[in-house]
């Protein structure tokens, strides 16, 4: 039910009209619409990733200091957060950040003269898929920061390091892996981003953004004769994501001699 | 360093929380307010659009049917998944790493490129083509994408039980596997199951994607009704707002049990209930080789 729809969209990127052929890939690599999906999904993914990895670290440094209540309390909120998707949070963002949105307006009340960024603009999306790949970002690398020890700042402290020497020569690189394992997991969650995609850019009409994601959508739903473009975008997304969790594996076999 | 910290944290704190809340208060406002376009604040305040929204038996129907789907998906994941778990457990050793590989396989590919795989294989046999936009093919794809979540909650529920000795006592007493498997392993891995079988509710429940290109209109669950909500000819927000609350309401709920199903567990293995919890290292690497346990699918 896995494997075999993978093979499957290989072997149809590498079929036109019933005979083998690369034609289908050379006709996406060269088109500049194609490029342009392809261009923008990475670079959406990878400032997704960078904003999530930015702002994430500092909140699992925090929640995970907290006392018990409290940090439960962050999870649980963290948890929702990370769960909500789809085409409901993508209107909650509308009301929200949107145009006439509650935090505009109420910039706007105070005097700011803010405009959003439009939410199916680059931006807008970024924001849009911070929501939840942020909280996600926290849950997955939480449990890492529990491998700095206790000792470990201490014997930095009484050999006068401080706190930001702690952080430079011994905390950050003991979570590097980890931290970028995180990236690479955000990096391929956002490269297959869907439906808020969806909810947020819609697939019709003028596109500020291009993405893999909603062109594989609309030829599926549209352009039937063609199904062989989608059959290569899909390929390449796999392509993507395969490598991706691939260093993600390295990275985290780095990281995971701090366990022994 | 420290002074900046000080001051930082609890900017970085009322920061997130407000980022995280803000967007769910707003649509709260949104499902209850009469008329809301330029003030900070809705200027009424009405359950008109809960009434219409759940009074519109097509939307009743797309929550009966996300529902239905997403239950049974979490039934037939458990089915599946329990006893291979138990078997790659005590008997056969080498179907972990088959186990572990599927796992990864929803988690690597967009759910999107997932459901276009299986439309275009089945599409290519006359006898499976028949299979293409029908509920059984959906449903069995559910299945497929959501059994990670419960791989995990139950490969951990197993680990943390110690079920390998649990069997052996099993066996020895003349148990059959079956038997073992529904007085013995069960009892002893529930709160893991019933998270695993939450998550993949949730999974499915949510799921965009794969209904949309498996199924499309002819089994409209409630991500579905939505998107025509947003972008019909006559788009209905308010509804909308009211459907997506009731949605995050219920996972709300859902998250809600899956913490505390996870707080009496752990509780039950401090005080030493069945077997002793595993050592802190192996928990600790079992975290990070499958870090994905909390979390759901946002695609």
């Amino acid at each position: 039910m896995l494997l075999a729809p993978a093979l499957q969209l290989i072997w149809g990127s590498l079929v036109r009209d019933g005979s083998p052929t690369l034609a289908n890939w050379v006709d996406v690599l060269t088109s500049p619409r194609h490029q342009r999906e392809i261009v923008g999904t990475l670079l959406l993914a990878g400032v997704s990733a960078s904003v999530a990895t930015l702002i994430g670290t500092p909140i699992a440094l925090l929640v995970g200091r907290m006392p018990a209540v409290r940090r439960s309390g962050w999870l649980a909120l963290l948890n929702v957060a990370a769960n909500i998707g789809g085409i409901g949070l993508g209107f909650a963002l509308v009301a929200t950040i949107g145009s006439v949105g509650m935090v505009t307006l109420a910039l706007r009340g105070l005097g700011v003269p803010w405009t959003p960024p439009p939410v199916d603009s680059f931006e807008g999306l970024v924001l849009g898929f911070a929501y939840t790949n942020v909280p996600l970002f926290v849950i997955l690398t939480l449990p890492a920061f529990g491998i700095l020890r206790d000792d470990w700042a201490e014997a930095a402290r009484v050999s006068a390091a401080s706190r930001t020497q702690y952080w430079r020569r011994i905390g950050l690189p003991i979570l590097a892996p980890f931290l970028g394992a995180g990236w690479l997991l955000i990096f391929t969650w956002s490269i297959g981003i869907y439906s808020l995609a969806y909810a947020l850019a819609g697939t019709g009409g003028v596109q500020r953004v291009s993405l893999m994601t909603l062109r594989i959508g609309t030829t599926i739903q549209s352009d039937v004769f063609s199904t062989w473009r989608a059959d290569v975008l899909a390929v390449i997304l796999l392509a993507f994501a395969l490598v991706a969790l691939w260093s993600y594996r390295l990275l985290l076999r780095r990281g995971a001699r701090w366990f022994r | 360093m420290s002074a900046v910290w000080r001051l930082a944290r609890p900017l970085v704190q009322a920061g997130t929380a407000a980022y995280l809340l803000l967007p769910i208060l707003a649509i709260v406002l949104f499902s209850l307010a009469t008329r809301w376009t330029s003030s900070i604040l809705p200027s009424g305040y009405t359950l008109d659009h809960w009434t219409a929204a759940f009074g519109d038996p097509r939307l009743v129907a797309a929550f009966a049917r996300s529902i239905g789907l997403a239950l049974g998906a979490a039934v037939l994941d458990a089915v599946l998944v329990v006893p291979a778990v138990y078997w790659s457990r005590v008997r056969n050793p080498r179907i972990r790493t088959v186990l572990q590989v599927s796992a990864a396989i929803p988690f690597a590919l967009p759910y999107l490129v997932i459901a276009f795989g299986i439309l275009t294989l089945y599409g290519g046999n006359p006898i499976t083509a028949q299979l293409n936009n029908t509920l059984p093919e959906l449903l069995l794809a559910h299945t497929a994408i959501c059994f990670p979540f419960m791989y995990w909650a139950v490969d951990a529920a197993m680990s943390a039980a110690g079920i390998e000795r649990l069997a052996e006592a099993a066996e020895t007493c003349g148990a059959s596997p079956a038997q073992t498997i529904r007085r013995v392993i069960v009892p002893n891995i529930l709160p893991g199951l019933v998270s695993g079988g939450i998550l993949v509710f949730a999974t499915s429940f949510g799921e965009f994607a794969v209904v949309q290109v498996l199924i499309g209109g002819s089994f409209e669950t409630v991500p579905l009704w939505q998107a025509d909500a947003l972008y019909s000819t006559n788009p209905r927000f308010d509804e909308l707002a009211a459907s997506a609350v009731a949605t995050f309401g219920l996972l709300f709920v859902l998250s809600a049990i899956v913490v505390a199903a996870d707080r009496r567990w752990a509780a039950r293995f401090r005080r030493g209930g069945v077997t002793a919890a595993p050592p802190i290292v192996e928990t600790g690497a079992a975290i990070a080789e499958s870090p994905t346990q909390i979390a759901d699918s946002p695609t």
